[in-house]
C-alpha cells in the first residue's frame, strides 16, 4: 500500500483539500507518552497480622468523564500475589500482559522458582525505572500486595518515576491525601500491624473506600477488593459501597432534590 | 526396507520413484525406540503420560522432565530423539506467546498443533535439514468461559451491540499427535514410541466419547496403559511421568500441572494390581464403539 | 484547476479535508510535560574520627506535604555478600531522588563486589570514591539527581569520608551534611566538628585570639553531634524525621544503629 490516496480514488483536493499525512508520520521525533489518558484513582492497601488487604474501585475516568465503570484495576499474579493500579489504564493493561508473559515463562519449569510479591515488586520497579529513563513512562501508581520469601505480609509501592518504598499501609493518588492518615490511626508501625487482625484490616480499607468516594470526584461506589494470606487470594471484584450516609445533603442546595 | 543402495534414502527432500520420502521414514524408526507416551482426552481434561526408561542409576529420580508445558492450558510430550522434542517444545512456546502477543488471548490447542504441523513438515522440505526425530502429543484443555483477554480490564456490554451471546457451547479438551511427516490428527486417545501397540489396543478399550470416563479415571487408565506397554521391556526399569490439563472447575483450573505425587502413586499402585491378577483373564470384550486410527 | 494529484510534501502543514483553514502546528521545540526527578527529601550526614567513619541519614521518604513512609533507608552497605552487610567495608549515603539515589547505589555495589571477584582483594575506599565519580559523570547530562557521601576506612585504617555533587565532583573531607536539612546541619557541623569559631580562651584579643585546633573527635562524641544534628533539624525541617539510621565503619565492621525521631 501507498500513501497517495489520489491514486486510490480519493476525492479531489481542490474541493476537500489536501490528504493528511500527518497521521502516518514517517520521520519527526518519536512521540512518547505526555500524559494519561484512561485513568484509575486511588488503590489502598493495609497489611494485617496474617497477610494484606488491597482495594481499588472499578471506575476508570476519561478526564473527568466517567468512562467505564466496570474496570478491574487489581490484578493477581501467580495465585498468590495482587498488584492493584492506578493511572493509565492502557499501560496497566502492558504491565499486565507483562506480568502474565513472565508467569507462563515461570511455569515452564515445574520445580522452578515462583515468584513472590516481594520479588514482583522488584521487578516492577526495574521496569518502570527503566521507561522513565528512556522518557517513555508507564503512568502509573502501583501497589503490590502479597507475601515475600519468609511468608511474612509483603506491601510496597512503584510509580511511573520508579520511585518505591514499603509501609504498613498505603495509598495512592487522592487516597495518600484522604485514606492513608485513617490506615495510619490502625497501623502507625510494623508492630500493629502484626497485632492487626483481618476483620479490623478489612474494615478499616471499607471505611477509606466510603471516605474516598465521598471526596474524590474521579472515585467509584463499586470495588474490588482482595485478602491475601498464606491460603491464597480472595478478590472480589464486584463490591458496592454499603452503609454510606448521606444526611448531611438535605440541607445543602445541590445535593438533594430542593426546588429552591 | 528395499530402499538401502537405491540412493534415494540419502537426502531429505527427496522422493523415491515409488512416492516416498525415506528420511522421514527412518525418522519415525527413532520414534519407535523411544519410551511409550500416551495422551487421554477425557470428558473434563486431559492427561498425558510418558514411560521413561531409567538409562543410568545415576540420574536423580524424579528430575529431567519430559513432559513440557507451553502454555498456562497446553502441554506437550514426545517419543523418540529427546533434543528433537525440546526444540519442537521451545517452538511451542515461541508459537503460543507470539499468538499472545497478536491476539491478546490464548491460542487454542488446535491453531498450535496447525503451527506446529507446519513447523514439522518444513523439516521434510530441505536437503539442508533432517526431519524431527520425534512424534508429540499436545494435550490442552481450550478455556469453556469467555476467552480471557489478557490484559482485559471489563466484562463489556450486557447487551446490545459487542454485548454477550449466552449458553454458546465452547472450549473443552483436546488432543493432538504430530509425527515426523508433520502430519497430525485430532485423537481421542493417542499413544506412541515403543510400546504404541499395546497402548493402543487398551486405549480402544476405553469409553472416550465426550460422556466418557472423567479426568480421574483417566489418570488412573494412562498409568495403568504406560505399564502394560512396558511388558515388552521388561528388565529395563522405567519411571512414570504424568501431567494432566482439567477443566476450569477441576483440580488444576485448566492450567497444565503435573498430576501430584499421591495420585499419581495411587494409579501406579493400581496398575501394577492391575498387571499382576492380569495373566489369565486376558480375555475382555472390546467396548468398540469408536475406531480410534486407520 | 488544481491538479487532482497534487502532491502535499511531508514537510507541508497539515491540511484536513473537513478544515477551513489549515491547522499549522506550533513551531519550535515541543515541550515534555514528563518530569523524570522528584524530590523525596530527607538530609545525610557523615563524619569521620581517628579509626571510624559514621555515615547516617533520616528515614523518612517524602512526595511534596505528604510522607510516603516512616521507613526508607537512605544509607546503604557497599560490596557486602548479603542483607547482614558482612564482607562489606564501604557505606553510601543518597538523598534526593530515591530512585536515582537506589540505582547508583546497585551499580557501585555491583562494581565494588566486580572488583573484589576480579582481583581477589576488597576495593579500597580511595579508588571507589573516584569509580563513584565516574558512575556520576557517566550520566552528566541526565544525571542521578543525588547528593551522595561514601565512607569508609583508608589505607591506613583513618576515617575517610567523601561528598559528592549529582555530576561526579568530589571531595575527600573530615564531615560533611547533604539533603534537605544540609543548610541546618553543615553550620553545626562545621563548629562542632572543625572548631569553626572557637577560640583558645584568654589567648589574645580581637584578630589576636588563637583559634582553637580541630582534633579527631572519639566516636562516642560523633554519635552524639549526629544524633543531636538530627533532633535539631527535625524540629525545624518539615522533610525530616521518623527515625535515624547510623552506620558506623570500624576496622572490625559496619555496625548499624537506629533511632526513633519525632514523627510529626
Amino acid at each position: 500500500m501507498n500513501h497517495f490516496p489520489q491514486a486510490w480514488g480519493r476525492p479531489r483536493d481542490d474541493v476537500y483539500g489536501a490528504y493528511n499525512h500527518s497521521y502516518l508520520q514517517m520521520t519527526g521525533p518519536k512521540q512518547h507518552t505526555q500524559s494519561p489518558i484512561v485513568t484509575g484513582t486511588s488503590v489502598l492497601a493495609i497489611k494485617f497480622k496474617d497477610g494484606v488487604v488491597i482495594a481499588a474501585d472499578n471506575l476508570a475516568s476519561y478526564g473527568s468523564l466517567a468512562r467505564f465503570t466496570d474496570v478491574k484495576r487489581l490484578r493477581t499474579f501467580n495465585d498468590t500475589t495482587v498488584v492493584g493500579f492506578g493511572g493509565d489504564v492502557s499501560d496497566m493493561q502492558y504491565l499486565d500482559r507483562l506480568l502474565n508473559s513472565l508467569d507462563i515463562e515461570e511455569n515452564y519449569y515445574p520445580e522452578g522458582h515462583r515468584l513472590n510479591a516481594q520479588n514482583l515488586h522488584t521487578y516492577l520497579t526495574k521496569v518502570m525505572y527503566k521507561r522513565r529513563s528512556d522518557f517513555n513512562p508507564l503512568w502509573n501508581a502501583i501497589l503490590v500486595a502479597g507475601l515475600d520469601g519468609e511468608e511474612k505480609p509483603f506491601l510496597a509501592y512503584v510509580d511511573l518515576l520508579g520511585t518505591r518504598y514499603s509501609s504498613p499501609s498505603l495509598a495512592t493518588g487522592f487516597g495518600a491525601h484522604l485514606a492513608q492518615p485513617v490506615l495510619r490511626e490502625y497501623v502507625p508501625d510494623e508492630k500493629a500491624a502484626e497485632n492487626l487482625t483481618q476483620e479490623t484490616a478489612v474494615e478499616a480499607i471499607k471505611k477509606c473506600m466510603k471516605v474516598l468516594f465521598y471526596r474524590d470526584a474521579r472515585s467509584l461506589d463499586k470495588y474490588s477488593i482482595a485478602v491475601i494470606t498464606k491460603e491464597g487470594v480472595d478478590l472480589k471484584e464486584d463490591e458496592k459501597l454499603e452503609n454510606q450516609s448521606w444526611a448531611f445533603a438535605d440541607r445543602i442546595r445541590g445535593y438533594g432534590a430542593q426546588v429552591v | 526396507m528395499t530402499s538401502i543402495g537405491t540412493g534415494y534414502d540419502l537426502s531429505n527432500s527427496v522422493f523415491s520413484p515409488d512416492g516416498r520420502n525415506f528420511q522421514v521414514e527412518y525418522a519415525v524408526k527413532a520414534v519407535e525406540n523411544g519410551g511409550t507416551a500416551v495422551g487421554i482426552r477425557c470428558k473434563d481434561g486431559v492427561v498425558l503420560a510418558i514411560e521413561k526408561i531409567i538409562t543410568s542409576k545415576l540420574l536423580k529420580v524424579g528430575a529431567n522432565k519430559r513432559i513440557s508445558t507451553v502454555d498456562r492450558h497446553v502441554g506437550v510430550v514426545s517419543s523418540g530423539l529427546v533434543p528433537d522434542g525440546r526444540h519442537f517444545v521451545a517452538r511451542a512456546r515461541d508459537e503460543a506467546s507470539s499468538w499472545r502477543k497478536f491476539y491478546k488471548a490464548p491460542i487454542s490447542t488446535a491453531m498450535l498443533s496447525n503451527r506446529l504441523g507446519a513447523y514439522v513438515q518444513a523439516y521434510t522440505l530441505y536437503s539442508s535439514v533432517r526431519p524431527f526425530g520425534v512424534t508429540s502429543i499436545i494435550g490442552g484443555w481450550d478455556s469453556e468461559a469467555d476467552i480471557p483477554v489478557d490484559g482485559q480490564v471489563g466484562n463489556g456490554p450486557q447487551v446490545g451491540a459487542g454485548g454477550k451471546v449466552t449458553d454458546v457451547k465452547k472450549g473443552g479438551p483436546a488432543l493432538y499427535m504430530i509425527e515426523p511427516s508433520g502430519q497430525y490428527w485430532g485423537y481421542y486417545g493417542a499413544a506412541t514410541g515403543k510400546g504404541r501397540q499395546a497402548a493402543k489396543a487398551e486405549l480402544e478399550k476405553l469409553d472416550l466419547s465426550p460422556t466418557g470416563i472423567s479426568l480421574e479415571e483417566g489418570v488412573k487408565e494412562a498409568a495403568r496403559i504406560i505399564y502394560v506397554a512396558h511388558e515388552d521391556s521388561k528388565d529395563k526399569e522405567f519411571e512414570l511421568e504424568m501431567t494432566w490439563i482439567s477443566s476450569l472447575d477441576g483440580p488444576t483450573k485448566g492450567r497444565h500441572q503435573e498430576v501430584p505425587k499421591e495420585l499419581r502413586e495411587e494409579a501406579e499402585r493400581l496398575a501394577k494390581k492391575s498387571l499382576e491378577g492380569d495373566d489369565d483373564d486376558e480375555e475382555e470384550e472390546k467396548t468398540g464403539e469408536e475406531k480410534m486410527e486407520e | 484547476m488544481a491538479s487532482a494529484f497534487m502532491q502535499p510534501g511531508f514537510g507541508e502543514a497539515p491540511g484536513y479535508s473537513f478544515s477551513q483553514a489549515p491547522t499549522v502546528a506550533a513551531s519550535g521545540a515541543r515541550e515534555h510535560s514528563f518530569y523524570p526527578y522528584t524530590d523525596n527529601g530527607g538530609s545525610t550526614l557523615g563524619i569521620t574520627g581517628q579509626d571510624f567513619a559514621i555515615l547516617a541519614g533520616d528515614t523518612r521518604s517524602t512526595s511534596g506535604y505528604n510522607i510516603n513512609t516512616r521507613y526508607a533507608p537512605k544509607v546503604f552497605r557497599i560490596g557486602s555478600d548479603d542483607e547482614s552487610g558482612a564482607g562489606g567495608h564501604i557505606v553510601l549515603a543518597v538523598c534526593g531522588f530515591a530512585a536515582d539515589g537506589e540505582a547508583l547505589k546497585e551499580r557501585l555495589d555491583a562494581m565494588v563486589k566486580m572488583y573484589r571477584y576480579q582481583h581477589g582483594k576488597p576495593m579500597s575506599v580511595k579508588a571507589c570514591a573516584q569509580r563513584l565519580a565516574t558512575i556520576l559523570y557517566q550520566k552528566r547530562f541526565f544525571p542521578y539527581y543525588v547528593h551522595a557521601i561514601l565512607g569508609g576506612l583508608d589505607e591506613e585504617g583513618k576515617g575517610a569520608l567523601y561528598s559528592y555533587d549529582p555530576v561526579g565532583s568530589y571531595e575527600r573531607e573530615q564531615c560533611r551534611a547533604a539533603g534537605a536539612a544540609a543548610s541546618l546541619i553543615m553550620p553545626f557541623l562545621d563548629n562542632q566538628v572543625n572548631f569553626k569559631n572557637q577560640f583558645v580562651p584568654g589567648s589574645g584579643v580581637g584578630h589576636f585570639l588563637e583559634a582553637r585546633e580541630p582534633l579527631p573527635l572519639p566516636r562516642k562524641d560523633v554519635e552524639e553531634l549526629v544524633r543531636d544534628a538530627f533532633s535539631s533539624a527535625v524540629e525545624r525541617h518539615i522533610e525530616v524525621g521518623d527515625g535515624l539510621q547510623m552506620m558506623v565503619i570500624t576496622k572490625d565492621g559496619v555496625e548499624e544503629i537506629y533511632h526513633p525521631l519525632k514523627r510529626d
